[in-house]
């Protein structure tokens, strides 16, 4: 299939909202991630740290069109907007979109950018973090 | 309180060994299975020269980086990461920062990972606002 029929598919999707992902932010979670980076903070005990709503609802970039661009993902980048704390206990429900999908011509070929906005908001129904990313198959 | 607070200033720095080990733990307690993460044959089939950290991972470096930094002096408000180079793992991961700007109670700052050459491979800036 040709690069610009999987081009103009995986474009189809952007604006569109995926299916929210909810998840209570567990105790057990919170240790095994600050564990995972090695941050002895003891405040994450009780508090989320600055990345973890990723592993809660995973946003997952995966968007399985994508997969017939190129040969594998990278990361280009994220960026996180904090509004309120996060704590153990808390039901998270995040909700995903793509925001922007094009082509870039780099030094060892096309690559793909697929970016992502995730919304989180918890059981009050108050938002307390986004987050853009930035997905990109080469 | 923003005193002692200064363009300029770097932050303490933060010096991070990273192991496959740890790769699976990141991988596990993040739910990011991408196999480039723990799987030698796998990575090198995708071109790349073995394992890599997760960017997220460096992300939480720099995530420690700054709450170490900003302890109970305030809130992270916002914080951007982008990923410019490939880590491995074996190798020390260096996190820096340098405030910016100084505007009242809100601070900025730049961030960065330094791999052991001290290239920059991951590059970033945080908004904090001092309580």
């Amino acid at each position: 299939m040709a690069a610009t029929d999987v081009v103009d598919r995986i474009k189809a999707h952007i604006g569109k909202t995926q299916e929210p992902v909810t998840a209570t932010v567990e105790a057990g979670h919170l240790k095994r991630f600050a564990e995972a980076i090695g941050d002895p903070n003891p405040r994450w005990r009780e508090e989320a740290p600055p990345t973890f709503l990723v592993a809660i609802a995973p946003t997952s970039y995966h968007l399985d069109e994508a997969e017939q661009y190129g040969k594998g993902w990278l990361n280009g980048g994220n960026r996180f907007e904090y509004l309120e704390p996060v704590r153990v206990g808390d039901r998270i429900t995040a909700t995903g979109k793509v925001a922007d999908v094009y082509e870039k011509s780099g030094s060892s070929g096309n690559l793909l950018f697929i970016i992502f906005e995730t919304e989180y908001t918890n059981q009050h129904g108050r938002t307390v973090a986004r987050l853009r990313g930035t997905a990109i198959r080469r | 309180m923003s005193e002692g607070v200064k363009t300029g200033d770097e932050i303490p720095e933060l010096v991070k060994h990273p192991t496959t080990r740890q790769l699976v733990q990141y991988a596990g307690a993040s739910g990011d299975f991408y196999e480039i993460h723990y799987d030698q044959d796998f990575a090198r089939r995708v071109s790349l020269p073995g394992v890599i950290l997760h960017g997220l991972l460096k992300a939480g470096y720099l995530g420690q980086l700054l709450t170490d930094w900003i302890g109970d002096r305030g809130t992270l408000k916002s914080f951007d990461v982008s990923y410019r180079g490939l880590d491995v793992p074996g190798k020390p991961y260096r996190c820096r920062g340098r405030i910016t700007k100084v505007e009242g109670k809100d601070v900025e700052l730049e961030v960065w990972g330094e791999d052991e050459n001290g290239q920059k491979t991951t590059l970033g800036s945080a908004t904090v606002q001092l309580s």
